[in-house]
């Protein structure tokens, strides 16, 4: 039995339902201004279909031998902490500074040890995505509620 | 090429800005190709907010350009370090380590490099006269004969990985999926919104884009943060004598038109042409025990297949709107992006468009021989990069691309849990292609469906009237079922093989 096809097939056939019932809510429209296609028909088709396909891989999976996975490596859950928390800083410190914070955080936690060339990445990092995309470009990059409150 | 042609052609040909960019495009495109874990689907993706910043032909040229470098440069690491830069690259893997270990790594390099060219243009040829024939058939196409060649174009997700044809058709209806959030353009009703104003127009694919092709390949990196890479010196790339050349020229000359043939099948892109192509060159070759010893037709073939991939994918994806493959399908979101509509209109829409990719991807061939002649050494020491040092700024420019869009921090958000999402669904065997293919093309997919089925008067037996249609939809059957029929077909074989 291959584990992991069989659940996966079970946690989608849960998302279809789920999706299903989210279309349920959808607002009702007359039949003359939708042309009797609603706006629930192509959904509902697309979860009808990954339902019947979810069922197929269930059931080939229940045939399949047991696959083990490798397990996931703590640098992988490290480096999603920092996806989420940067992208939480960047409305209070602001995009430039959150970069030169990834730049820090990410090679430290990736093993890298030599201070100098991660000092440069943290510098020159920001500041080239400040000169090509700001102002080369004129993105604006959002300050940051400190920078707000600070001037 | 007749007068009307060149009239639109030649202000392409000699813009400088256009030839600019495709120099520009071609290096960038070598250096991403030869970076592991980089891919040109990724580069186009990041680079595909700022494109906006250009004209539609121009920004084009420039994609175009870091398609067909990009494909190349991935032989590089496969060369040099048995770590293809991209997938399109493994099979070179297979006789280009074997040579560089024998010490021929610059003699393996001009191969690659001679065949990923000749393929390349081979395939550009292809496209300049095939992509028009095909705008002109698909002229007569109505709503329902598109909902059937998106069907099929889906279908073909099933035969992208031998290993997981469901989950990659599951990733397709996923991808149609996340296209149905925002207001319904018909009706005016919103769907799965959860009342975020920002979410009224849907989400942008871009973002998406930027998190299933960088933001999970970041984490995919973390998970290998282990593995050592140890690049093999070269001295200098050789291009091959002439004894070489006239031993691979039969291989390119096939390998050519596998990869065409094979990248003009919707979804279907480089890696499987490279795989066919060294399949063909081994059993075509006099000497196929000396494949995966290092033999030059063993880098010849799937190189020239690959890079003659590119031209082929761009056929469907211009002339029809249906991605050739998948770095295609990020292509054709650029140009949706531009507010063009890819199908058989676009080439009296924007005539200048098809000879800027077709100029495009011919100089880009043919720039990538001399960049990777010269550079080799120097884009040797690039795949050793630092993956610590390399990443962090992946991230960075992942950030400022999806912010950089709409200048949106949603945007951002999206493209992060697009990235985890694509995380954990690789990780369970789900490729991040098939939800691309099936994002991009689900506005196609419901549109021609809902008028279909308004033309039928709900009826879906009105497709039964549509010949064109029910072709497209028995090679989708076909698609679907392949996998199947080929492995009832072994176990009768064996059987039948066993009771002899």
């Amino acid at each position: 039995m291959r584990h992991s096809d069989v659940s996966v097939g079970i946690v989608l056939l849960a998302l279809c339902a789920l999706i299903y019932w989210l279309t349920t809510g959808f607002t009702e429209v007359p039949a003359m201004l939708s042309q009797n296609v609603p706006p629930t028909f192509f959904p509902r088709l697309v979860v009808t279909i990954v339902a019947a396909l979810s069922v197929v891989l269930i059931v080939v999976g229940l045939r399949k031998e047991r696959v083990p996975a490798p397990a996931v490596s703590p640098a992988v859950f490290v480096t999603a902490g920092i996806v989420i928390a940067a992208g939480l800083l960047v409305e209070w410190v602001g995009t430039l500074p959150t970069l030169s914070l990834i730049a820090v955080a990410l090679p430290l936690a990736w093993g890298e040890r030599r201070l100098p060339r991660i000092g440069l990445l943290a510098v020159g990092l920001p500041s080239a995505i400040y000169v090509i995309f700001s102002v080369a470009l004129g993105i604006r990059f959002p300050a940051g509620q400190l920078f707000n409150w600070l001037t | 090429m007749g007068l009307p042609a060149l009239e639109y052609a030649l202000p392409v040909f000699t813009d400088p800005l256009v030839i600019g960019l495709v120099i520009l495009g071609t290096i960038a495109g070598v250096v991403v190709g030869a970076l592991p874990g980089l891919s040109s689907s990724m580069a186009i993706a990041l680079l595909l907010p700022f494109s906006l910043y250009l004209d539609p032909v121009p920004a084009i040229a420039l994609l175009a350009a870091l398609y067909c470098a990009g494909t190349f440069g991935g032989s590089i690491t496969a060369i040099l370090i048995n770590a293809p830069g991209a997938p399109p690259a493994a099979a070179t893997a297979f006789d280009g380590y074997p040579m560089a270990v024998k010490g021929e790594a610059g003699r393996a390099l001009g191969i690659s490099a001679i065949a990923s060219s000749l393929g390349g243009i081979f395939s550009v040829v292809v496209l300049l006269f095939a992509a028009p024939f095909l705008a002109r058939v698909a002229y007569s196409f109505g709503p329902p004969e598109y909902f059937a060649l998106a069907v099929f174009g889906l279908s073909m997700l099933a035969s992208i990985s031998g290993e997981a044809p469901i989950k990659n058709l599951i990733g397709g209806c996923i991808g149609l999926l996340i296209a149905t959030i925002g207001v319904d353009l018909t009706t005016g009703v919103e769907r799965f919104t959860f009342s975020v104003p920002e979410l009224y127009e849907g989400i942008h694919f871009i973002p998406v884009l930027i998190g299933l092709f960088a933001v999970t390949e970041l984490l995919t990196q973390a998970q290998n943060l282990g593995q050592k890479r140890h690049s093999i010196r070269v001295s200098a790339v050789k291009l091959p004598s002439l004894a070489d050349f006239r031993r691979i020229r039969s291989t390119i000359l096939r390998s050519s038109g596998i990869g065409t043939f094979i990248g003009i099948l919707p979804a279907e892109g480089g890696t499987m042409a490279a795989m066919i192509g060294y399949n063909e060159a081994k059993r075509w070759s006099d000497e196929p025990e000396k494949f995966g010893k290092g033999a030059i037709e063993g880098v010849a073939g799937p190189e020239a297949a690959n890079n003659a991939a590119t031209g082929g994918a761009m056929v469907p994806t211009l002339a029809l709107g249906i991605p050739g493959s998948a770095t295609a399908a990020v292509i054709l979101g650029g140009l949706q992006v531009q507010g063009l509509r890819p199908g058989p209109y676009l080439f009296d829409e924007q005539p200048a468009l098809l000879y800027g990719i077709f100029f495009a991807m011919l100089l880009s061939n043919a720039l990538f021989l001399v960049v990777g002649l010269a550079g080799a050494k120097l884009f040797s020491r690039i795949s050793l990069v630092p993956t610590t040092l390399l990443w962090p700024t992946v991230f960075a420019l992942c950030f400022v691309g999806a912010y950089g869009l709409e200048q949106s921090l949603v945007d951002v958000w999206i493209m992060m849990i697009a990235g985890l999402a694509g995380y954990v669904l690789k990780r369970y065997g789900f490729s991040p292609a098939p939800i691309i293919m099936g994002l991009v093309l689900g506005s196609l997919v419901e549109t021609s469906l809902a008028q279909s089925m308004i033309i039928f008067d709900q009826q879906w037996t009105g497709f039964l009237a549509r010949p064109i249609a029910l072709v497209f939809f028995a090679l989708a059957a076909i698609s679907i079922l392949s996998g199947s029929i080929r492995a009832l077909l072994g176990r009768v074989l064996s059987r039948s093989g066993g009771t002899a």
